[in-house]
């Protein structure tokens, strides 16, 4: 597991080891779509000569101008040339420092086209994949010493210009020293923070992410849209609700890294991966979240509309009566003030069934991660990083230490579920010495910003 | 001249520049509370212990409808009521005319443990309103009413001053712009640390990259930026007791061993028509840097590892490097040429990403500069630590180069 361990080096010899080799020139296959065109954007500003390959030439040319829309900058161009895989991929990948495969989440897909990298490309080039969650082992099995040695996943999430959280994966052949390089040239010159995490199903933030996101999706055939939207709401840590965070990223997007997870996995809670039957449903119907026009919400006008999950009907969003969810706007008045801990204590002890759903989703959160701790990062701080840096929600560590470790695994027990060791161990010394463990220690990242006051 | 003090910086925290807290539907009150209480735990230091604390901040009154930001203090803790308390103004130099403030009173022998915040919360309005705001650290009336983006003109003309007397090249101050960005990505709360940026970018001439004020394009600008900045000054006496508790030795705490402090004529065409016959174009500005460094018993800027100064537009970076003395007056250019600004180099200005990459919360800025030198001097800074640096000095400017402030914070 030693590919888990991150990178240690001062600034100075992070700086020493971006020198060791240059990167010049970038191939970036699959420019065209989100993740590509957003990636080679990325890379513009540090790469003097970055590639958009496409299918056609008219793709690839789509993709610069969605880079240049996207970070606001026509001088991507600059730096930019296009092609296409026919007639340009042999001679770009020859000369190519770096080449990143960027194809729809499809293995036969990013199979074929390795096929045609691993003919053109130098001995010492180094070639990332993109994958959300496909096996990086698999993805280089039977091919060359070189292409093994060179082959590790980079994960930037969604939209890259925004969201710094980056996972590094390496296979069982990458070239530590490789991985090393990548993970200093990400950090220094792009910006990155990064996450190495094993080739484990959806790595480490989709894992521990998408888990949330499907439960909440899940809890929506018992209480509806509107109150599993509010429960699991800002106060709890979020920016953003995971419901419309699902309709954000695309439900096809969500299934299909859910079901990797549930066909790949069997952890302690393989359930809540299951996608919910009415999503598939609706999905057959041409239901995709925002890119179809609505999801678990739509608007109509100036109107928030939401679904009905059994019905696939849609209701105004005023006209929905929720019940009384006072313990939320005390907890979201003390975030107003900054008062987080206090916010958080009134949540812990909020009396009544729907607070008791809450803190079960935030319990499973939390439990989750802790369980994983060993299995898809090294600690808890890769998975606290990528939670925070890449999903921006309150890392895991960070509600620990909000509400103190008792208070976390007595809600892990409410919800009936195991308590991990980290964080019994924390309890027991909480109790003994009345002194709280502190989970995330890095002392200068603001916790605050993760408990928005709604 | 007053001798340099014995005033102890014991550290401090930062708010994530990033923050919009008026998204996160947060009060002010909570801005203060989180930079409070992030030092107050990142120091390991009880709120008993604080015995006078110091706010600086330019506008609250307009940017929150807020005015009396000492007394919130009494807020954050139920330890702080009963604390003397005071807020301080200069425009952009509010947070350096507050730590002046409290390490005056430690001085003067009042108190031996004082809190200094820097604080402005800017999102809560659009950019418009918020530049009339930032209008009256002018002369109002004269220099800002009815103006669109008059400091960004105001600073252009200072470019405009430069290239009549000496030559100035955009592509220079596209460099500082470059460096300042690069800088800012290994700062965790630099506001523009996600932000596109290289220097093809900032010397982009098309409406992704718009003129605002003569030669100022929006490149070339710092940020409207929501945070807090709180810092503990102590006397000797104090910073003994308290490097022995987290186990340091006395010569580990940095001291504000410098400072200079200026005010020059309120109006930019004043402040020029003064220079006419002046090398340096602004020369208060210029012995409010000389002061510091001789009240640190530094002979000139060799002796000096870094710089967070204050480019609240490239053009004010421009103008520090040879006010500072790096290079000859008028051939700032040299600096920017032979790389010597970056974190590598022979006089690394802003490795923090400076006001444009790091961010500009007006009144909390001149702390956030010191809170930067006290993590280099202390090997503290992380990704943007500049090596083996002993000595760090800061330039905090109100206004069009009227209020000038500089510390030299530094080890022995």
């Amino acid at each position: 597991m030693s590919s888990i361990v991150p990178l240690h080096k001062s600034p100075k010899e992070m700086r020493q080891l971006i020198a060791s080799r240059k990167i010049e020139r970038v191939v970036v296959l699959g420019a065209n779509g989100t993740m590509g065109y957003g990636s080679a954007a990325l890379f513009t500003q540090a790469v003097p000569e970055v590639t958009f390959l496409a299918r056609t030439k008219e793709k690839a040319d789509d993709g610069l101008a969605a880079a240049i829309k996207q970070v606001r900058s026509p001088t991507v161009a600059n730096r930019a040339k296009t092609g296409s895989y026919d007639d340009d991929l042999v001679s770009a990948c020859a000369d190519a420092d770096l080449i990143f495969e960027a194809l729809t989440e499809d293995f036969d897909l990013k199979k074929d086209i390795f096929d045609k990298v691993e003919g053109a490309r130098r001995d010492d080039s180094i070639v990332a994949t993109v994958t959300s969650g496909l096996s990086i082992n698999k993805l280089c099995e039977g091919r060359s010493d070189s292409f093994r040695k060179n082959f590790l996943g980079l994960h930037f999430f969604n939209p890259p210009n925004v969201i710094v959280g980056t996972e590094l994966i390496a296979g069982d052949d990458t070239d530590p020293a490789i991985v090393d390089f990548i993970d200093a040239f990400a950090t220094v010159l792009l910006g990155r923070e990064m996450i190495r995490t094993a080739d484990t199903p959806a790595f480490a933030g989709n894992r521990v992410g998408f888990k949330v996101m499907n439960e909440v999706a899940q809890l929506t055939e018992e209480i509806g849209v509107a109150l599993t939207d509010k429960l699991i709401g800002p106060y709890t840590g979020r920016a953003m609700t995971p419901l419309a965070t699902v309709d954000l990223v695309g439900w096809d997007i969500h299934r299909a890294i859910v079901d990797n997870v549930y066909d790949n996995t069997n952890d302690e809670v393989r359930e809540t991966n299951k996608l919910p039957g009415f999503m598939a449903t609706l999905m057959d119907k041409g239901v995709l979240g925002n890119k179809s026009g609505g999801g678990f919400f739509k608007k109509d006008g100036k109107t928030r509309l939401v679904l009905d999950p059994a019905s696939g009907d849609y209701t105004p969003e005023s006209e929905i009566k929720l019940p009384d969810l006072g313990y939320i706007d005390e907890v979201a008045a003390l975030h107003r003030d900054g008062r987080y801990k206090e916010g958080m204590a009134v949540f812990a002890n909020a009396e009544g069934e729907h607070a008791k759903i809450a803190r079960k989703v935030i319990a499973g959160y939390v439990a989750y991660a802790f369980q994983r701790v060993g299995e898809v990062t090294e600690t808890i701080d890769g998975i606290d990083r990528i939670m925070g840096m890449g999903f921006n929600v309150a890392p895991p560590s960070v509600l620990v230490d909000a509400l103190g470790a008792k208070a976390t695994v007595d809600m892990i027990a409410e919800a009936g579920l195991d308590v991990p060791a980290a964080l019994a161990e924390a309890a027991q010394t909480e109790k003994k010495t009345g002194e709280p463990k502190r989970f995330f220690n890095h002392t200068r990242i603001n916790v605050g910003k993760f408990f928005v006051a709604e | 001249m007053a001798a340099g003090s014995e005033v102890y910086i014991l550290g401090g925290y930062q708010t994530d520049f990033a923050r919009n807290w008026t998204k996160e539907n947060k009060h002010f009150s909570a801005l203060m509370r989180e930079s409070v209480v992030g030092a107050l735990e990142a120091c390991e230091i009880a709120p008993e212990e604080v015995e006078s604390a110091h706010v600086g901040n330019f506008a609250a009154e307009l940017y929150c409808m807020q005015g009396h930001l000492g007394a919130f203090f009494t807020e954050v803790d139920p330890a702080f009521s009963g604390l003397p308390t005071s807020r301080h103004e200069a425009a952009c130099a509010s947070g350096s005319i507050a730590l002046l403030a409290a390490s005056a009173e430690i001085e003067a022998g009042r108190y031996d443990l004082q809190a200094v915040v820097g604080i402005e919360q800017m999102k809560t309005v659009d950019s418009g309103k918020g530049g009339t705001y930032l209008g009256t650290a002018a002369w109002f009336e004269e220099e800002a009413e009815g103006i669109d983006a008059p400091f960004p003109k105001l600073f252009g003309r200072l470019g405009d001053e430069y290239d009549k007397r000496y030559g100035l090249k955009d592509e220079h101050l596209a460099e500082i712009s470059k460096i300042n960005y690069a800088n800012a990505k290994l700062n965790p709360n630099a506001q523009t640390r996600t932000w596109y940026m290289n220097k093809d970018h900032a010397l982009d001439r098309s409406d992704d990259n718009p003129a605002i004020g003569g030669r100022i394009r929006i490149s070339d600008c710092s940020q409207v930026t929501d945070g807090a900045v709180t810092l503990f000054l102590a006397s000797r006496e104090y910073a003994e007791k308290w490097a022995k508790g987290v186990g340091k030795k006395l010569s580990e705490i940095p001291r504000m061993k410098g400072w200079g402090h200026n005010t020059a004529r309120l109006k930019f065409d004043d402040k020029v028509a003064e220079s006419a016959n002046d090398q340096y174009v602004l020369p208060h500005v210029r012995s409010t840097v000389m002061n510091a460094m001789k009240r640190a018993g530094i002979d000139g800027v060799d002796g000096i590892d870094g710089i967070e100064t204050h480019d609240c537009f490239t053009t004010s970076e421009y103008m520090a490097i040879d006010h500072f003395g790096i290079t000859a007056p008028g051939e700032s250019w040299k600096a920017v040429e032979e790389g010597w600004l970056e974190i590598d180099g022979k006089h690394p200005i802003n490795p923090s990403g400076g006001l444009i990459g790091a961010g500009h919360p007006v009144g909390a800025t001149g702390c956030r500069q010191v809170l930067d030198a006290q993590l280099q001097v202390t090997g503290q800074a992380g990704a943007y630590q500049v090596e083996g640096a002993k000595n760090f000095q800061t330039l905090n400017i109100g206004g069009s180069g009227t209020t000038s402030c500089s510390f030299v914070v530094g080890v022995d």
